[in-house]
């Protein structure tokens, strides 16, 4: 045990004050919450109509006394099986149908000055790139951050299998599907830092493979991303250099240096995100050391070969240099 | 009468008595398994479903086991995700759908009075289909070859060979070869149902259970060819690399997942009816009196037969897909509710008006509906397209189509495994055990799968092998897996009793529970069905016809001796069950194993690609198939007619739609019609999801599809011609045209031919040309079965099996020339003028 | 020339209203999904859309009225009541009445039910 995950550290951070990754029924976006009341409203009219079922079938079965005629039993069906089934039916829909166009509105209220967020599923990990209205655009991996009160579109692709995005707490799951583009747009409404999981089964690691959506004041948020536009610093220079000369540059991509790969994970901030490893993992050195030396045992399928062959003292170095990368 | 008469005809009866006993009976020995005997057929075919269902049973143990605490290493991913795969594709193919045919061949014809199903040796073959393919499938985990990207088999996931190996084959040629075993159980449930009945049994006299299974025939005519269609193009894409599912060049992952849901949604239904079926028939039992709201339930059946073709989009609201469309789909999956609410109420209704004696199979019964209405509920909820939105792909879904399919299905079926087992040991099993059985299976499943619904909503996606802790997920899975073993308990009580040895107990009552309807007529011990075939004039014979036990048990109806030594039953009209004809079945035989095993061997080597043996194995199967045609259908009876009893005497012979041969060959062609579709659907389906899916490749030349149009129309024509000059006597003239439309067939599809190849279409650079080839492959295939069928019919005039009078060949196959001509025309059409039309 | 049909005995009336049902349904469908895919090729508005819907709703409406009165006649116009289960061919001819007349009822909820979503929704938003 504790092979895949040890990762309270993540966890704790990511409930940011509630125990556990939050539920569709705390909702904290616009969509969620309005899911919320229609699953509220369902889950009574539902259990009310279990109750009543039940206890029909029981009277019938075991308390009644008398055999009713055929008539009124046929009656029965009529009223039971038809008259009232069709009139909730035809409500709940129109309730249901009345709900959707205004759920993920993109045509209005959008327009051109709103963030669009491009995300890519890949097996099994996340590629992110922000296009703010001003500005180039960002590249991150496997955490998404957006800000509160505003909608933000989403772009959904992938690169390989079918994956399908999801944010429980803000709304409803998008498939992520090659060859096609689809869209989503979110609206949290208050602050927080959840878990996402890969909702689509994707291969072998489709449930090692998740991010963490953080919703961030809009001014917290600017700042945020001001900064991801720029290279980051980290201390730990020799292991930038190690990084280099190990060949990891040929995957990966971090902004200000010579590492230009694009097959694997950005990592020009790894060191500011709550977790590594699509999810999966807490955001420190020893976990960042452990993923290098063995990719597999923490992610069976993973793309990424092993370098445990290389000195421990070098992956504590890089890892060192990774986790600095603000 | 005098004491000698009385004597003599004692005698008599005793002979007639032996004469029918030897006809009907097994072989001995080994021979034993060539028996194609609809008890025999119906017992290894539920047995084997049920081994089946606890080898997937215990794939979820596993499982469970695996998710019990959370970061646990117990199975590997891999181990797990073929599990994960293996247990849904072996709980839906290998038992939920087989299980029902089982029933239905074991019980159809005593229940409607008949001896046989009407086509015993094809029901023979669907099960040594059924068993192989299941073997296969299943055991390919045993080395570590199992399917693992989920029981509906994504593309690309599934079409990559990196990611998806050796499994993704085995799970398509296997549940392929399966399918044909559906296929051919549907065939044979809607000829027995339509036109064996017994005399006088008319269609508002019909059994309830034999209603559902009519509709769930035909829906499995419409449903599993479109999955066939799929397999095909997954297939193609697999070995070939055409590219019908590659984003890259132009193909597109959506479409197999529509043709899997078009077949995935009725078969839910497909499931659900027959389980609802049994209720029908042990609900009134157990209320001692007729169902109230025969006609709803009726009704229902339809209905709901129908509204399960407008649901399937709901497996793919999270697809991106316009929100108007999936609207369409929210409206037609609430619609279906009503339907299903109406069978609800009817056993309700039924229950109220009646004296309900609590047995052990209403305990199951009413037990099961309770946990269903439940999962209908969250059906309602997860129907709608925002909700699934959220729920979609979670353990909420889960839960949902655990309580249906549980609820729904196997509670049923277990009920009617109570209800019906003295009809296999003339014993009942034990009621406390059933009992026991019933609590443990009922708690269990609930607290195994009702906190699915909340970790599903605190937002575990369905089908990781491993979750971390303190995500609030750990302590609900806890829970369920603990369920899920006392639902195992629950299981494993039924199986012991089931299994115990009975020998000790006394023989019970041919009619334990005192049911209305026929099959309770029927012995145990005896083969034959019935012992004469009754005259019906009640929906409860045996509660409304006095002596009728008694009376066909003394040989006083139709058909109560075998003279000549064959097996043979009753042909009667559809609406009012007016007997028209003695039909002739097969009798034991190997060529059903024969050919059953020599098919499964083709599709066994071509998962392998192993091309030869595959080759090998189809020539073997094609010579089983004419052997077995040519020497056991549309035999020419020693005699126009025949006496079979109460002064009725009916003919033994009958060709074009009176006989059983023609409704199978146009139920057949029904299927292969939808399949055809399914392929045209995808080749529109590519047109509107590019803005020129022809990517400027040169298509078909318009001329050659063109002339293979016509040519395939004279080849139908002179087919039509062939078949009306043969009635007029002129058999010279006949074979004329049989080979001049033989060598036309073969022209046409050599133009067919060139249309594709002469702009030199290469189907796996883009999948324009891969549609367009799969669709002429698709009536090349049929034109070359055609010309088989023309040889075939001029061989049988040569040989004089085939006459004037005796045309009942040539009439069927003129009947699937119907339907090539439509294909052939169609596709052409379609292939040489739509991309200039457009 | 009648315009009514006059009555038949056949098994395939029971199924006239469940597929004028499926045929409405499939209009509805693929035309929406052909619009939304290529708006250009007709070079209509979705309230055109929306007004096909509408109009082949009414017919198919109208077709399922029909074979529910042609149901009502079969059902000799409810004079009897089921269960309909004595052994002569009137009691069949009215049973497949009733049944026919009760899917025709399904039907026509179900075509009502299928075409609601043009009411909400007004444009191809995904």
């Amino acid at each position: 045990m504790g092979r895949y995950f040890s990762l309270s550290a993540a966890s704790l951070l990511l409930a940011s004050g509630h125990a556990g990754a939050r539920s569709v029924l705390e909702p904290v976006g616009e969509e969620a919450q309005q899911i919320a009341v229609l699953f509220w409203v369902m889950l009574s009219g539902g259990a009310l109509i279990w109750l009543g079922v039940v206890a029909l079938l029981l009277h019938a079965a075991l308390f009644k006394r008398h055999g009713m005629n055929e008539r009124s039993a046929s009656r029965i069906i009529l009223w039971g099986g038809v008259v009232f089934p069709s009139v909730t039916l035809c409500a709940l829909l129109a309730y249901a149908l009345w709900l959707m166009p205004g759920l993920r509105p993109f045509t209005q209220a959008m327009g051109s000055t709103a963030l669009r967020i491009e995300i890519t599923g890949r097996q099994f990990w996340w590629e992110v790139v922000y296009h703010p209205p001003q500005g180039p655009p960002v590249t991150s991996a496997n955490e998404i951050r957006l800000p509160v009160g505003e909608r933000v579109e989403l772009t959904l692709k992938s690169a390989d299998v079918i994956h399908s995005f999801w944010i429980p707490p803000l709304g409803g799951k998008m498939d992520m599907i090659p060859g096609r583009t689809n869209r989503l747009s979110l609206l949290a409404t208050k602050p927080g830092a959840f878990r996402g999981p890969c909702a689509e089964y994707c291969g072998t690691s489709h449930a090692l493979m998740a991010f963490s959506a953080v919703a961030m004041e809009p001014e917290a948020f600017r700042s945020w991303l001001a900064g991801q536009a720029n290279p980051a610093e980290s201390a730990g220079a020799s292991g930038g250099a190690l990084f280099l000369r190990h060949g990891c540059g040929s995957c990966h991509f971090v902004a200000g240096t010579d590492a230009r790969g694009l097959i694997g994970p950005d990592l020009s901030h790894l060191g500011s995100r709550i977790t590594v490893g699509a999810g999966i993992l807490p955001n420190t050195e020893d976990a960042i050391a452990r993923f290098i030396a063995r990719p597999e045992l923490i992610k069976p399928g993973s793309r990424m070969p092993a370098f445990d062959m290389l000195p421990p003292d070098d992956i504590r170095a890089i890892a060192a240099w990774l986790r600095g990368l603000q | 009468m005098s004491a000698a008469i009385k004597e003599r005809s004692r005698k008599e009866y005793k002979a007639q008595e032996e004469r029918l006993r030897a006809v009907w009976a097994n072989p001995a020995g080994w021979r034993y398994w060539t028996s194609v005997n609809n008890y025999q057929i119906g017992l290894w075919y539920g047995s084997a479903a049920f081994v089946f269902m606890l080898f997937a049973g215990a794939l979820a143990l596993l499982m469970r086991l695996q998710l019990a605490v959370p970061d646990n290493d117990f199975l590997s991913a891999d181990l797990f995700n073929q599990a994960f795969t293996l247990h849904g594709t072996v709980m839906m193919f290998l038992f939920a759908v087989p299980i029902f045919e089982a029933v239905a061949i074991f019980l159809l014809p005593p229940m409607l009075g008949a001896r046989e199903m009407p086509f015993p040796r094809l029901g023979a073959f669907g099960f040594w289909s059924f068993f192989l393919g299941g073997i296969f499938v299943c055991g390919s985990i045993f080395f570590n070859a199992a399917p693992s990207s989920g029981w509906f088999m994504y593309p690309p996931l599934a079409t990559d060979k990196e990611l998806s190996g050796i499994g993704a084959d085995i799970w398509l040629l296997g549940l392929s070869f399966i399918e044909v075993a559906s296929i051919a159980a549907a065939i044979e449930l809607i000829v027995g149902i339509m036109k064996c009945r017994a005399p006088g049994m008319r269609i508002n006299l019909m059994p309830l259970f034999a209603w559902y299974l009519l509709i769930v025939a035909g829906m499995i005519l419409f449903a599993f060819p479109p999955l066939i269609a799929g397999d095909l193009l997954f297939e193609m894409e697999r070995m070939f690399d055409w590219p019908f599912f590659d984003a890259a060049r132009g193909g597109n992952p959506l479409l197999w997942q529509h043709l899997f849901w078009i077949f995935g949604h009725p078969e839910v239904y497909i499931i659900f009816l027959p389980a609802v079926a049994l209720m029908a028939m042990i609900v009134p039992t157990f209320s001692q009196r007729p169902i109230v709201g025969y006609s709803w339930i009726v009704l229902a059946a339809v209905g709901t037969g129908f509204l399960s073709f407008g649901l399937w989009v709901h497996h793919m609201f999270a697809t991106g897909l316009p929100q108007i469309s999936l609207a369409f789909f929210s409206a037609a999956s609430e619609a279906v509710a009503i339907p299903t609410g109406v069978q609800i109420f009817v056993f309700i209704a039924t229950m109220l008006a009646g004296r309900v004696i609590f047995s052990t199979p209403m305990l199951f019964g009413t037990g099961g509906l309770a946990i269903f209405v439940i999962g209908g509920l969250t059906g309602v909820m997860v129907a709608l397209a925002p909700f699934d939105w959220q729920a979609h792909d979670t353990y909420f879904v889960v839960a949902h189509l655990h309580y249906v399919l549980i609820g729904g299905m196997l509670f049923p079926v277990v009920a009617g495994l109570y209800y019906y087992y003295p009809l296999i040991e003339a014993k009942k099993l034990s009621d406390r055990l059933g009992r026991l059985a019933f609590w443990l299976m009922f708690c269990g499943f609930n607290i195994a799968f009702f906190p699915m619904h909340l970790s599903g909503l605190r937002g575990m996606p369905r089908r990781v092998f491993t979750y971390p802790a303190e995500i609030g997920w750990d302590w609900l899975n806890l829970i369920s897996t603990a369920g899920a073993f006392i639902f195992a308990a629950g299981v494993l009580v039924v199986v012991f009793d089931v299994l115990r040895p009975k020998h000790r107990e006394p023989r019970g009552e041919v009619n334990p529970w005192n049911a209305g309807t026929l099959e309770w007529i029927s012995e145990p011990e005896e083969n034959w069905g019935v012992r004469s075939i009754p005259i019906v004039r009640s929906r409860y014979p045996l509660w409304d016809q006095k002596d009728l036990a008694r009376k066909v048990n003394e040989g006083r109806y139709y058909l109560p001796d075998a003279e000549e030594g064959q097996r043979e039953g009753l042909v009667t009209s559809v609406l009012d069950a007016d007997p028209i004809q003695v039909l002739r079945v097969g009798g034991t035989s190997h060529v059903t194993i024969v050919s059953a095993l020599s098919l499964g061997a083709a599709f066994i080597a071509l998962t392998f690609h192993w091309w030869i043996a595959t080759a090998l194995a189809a020539i073997i199967c094609l010579c089983a198939v004419i052997y077995w045609l040519w020497t056991g259908t549309a035999e020419i009876p020693e005699k126009p007619e025949k006496d079979v009893g109460l002064g009725l005497s009916l003919p033994l012979y009958a060709s074009g739609p009176d006989s059983v041969g023609w409704w199978a060959m146009f139920i057949t062609m029904v299927g292969d019609g939808t399949a055809f579709a399914s392929l045209v659907f995808g080749y529109f389906f590519y047109w509107t999801i590019h803005a020129d899916f022809t990517e400027g490749i040169a298509g078909p030349d318009a001329v050659w599809s063109l002339a293979a149009a016509i040519l395939f129309a004279a080849a139908w024509g002179l087919m039509v011609a062939a078949r009306t000059i043969n009635r007029r006597g002129a058999t010279p003239a006949m074979r004329g045209l049989l080979v001049l439309s033989l060598l036309t067939t073969v022209a046409a599809s050599a133009a067919g031919f060139a249309g594709p190849w002469s702009p030199g279409m290469d189907p796996t650079s883009h999948v324009y040309p891969a549609i367009v080839w799969i669709l002429v492959i698709w009536v090349l295939a049929h034109a070359a079965v055609g010309t088989l069928m023309q040889a075939y019919c001029l061989a049988r005039s040569l040989a004089g099996r085939l006459t004037p009078k005796h045309d009942m060949d040539l009439s069927n196959v003129v009947l699937y020339w119907h339907f090539l001509l439509v294909t052939a025309v169609i596709t052409f059409a379609v292939i040489g003028l739509f991309p200039a039309a457009m | 020339m009648r315009l009514i049909p006059k009555e038949v005995e056949t098994l395939w009336t029971l199924f006239t209203a469940p597929v004028v049902w499926i045929a409405h349904f499939l209009v509805c469908y693929i035309g929406a999904a052909i619009y939304c895919a290529k708006p250009e090729l007709v070079g209509l508005s979705f309230s055109a859309v929306r007004a096909g819907i509408a109009a082949a709703t009414v017919i198919a409406l109208s077709l399922i009225a029909l074979s529910a009165w042609l149901a009502w006649r079969q059902w000799g116009f409810g004079t009897d009541d089921p269960p309909h289960d004595d052994p002569t061919s009137r009691d069949r001819s009215l049973f497949q009445g009733f049944a026919t007349l009760l899917l025709s009822g399904l039907s026509f909820i179900a075509v009502i039910f299928t075409a609601m979503p043009a009411l909400f929704l007004t444009e191809c938003i995904r």
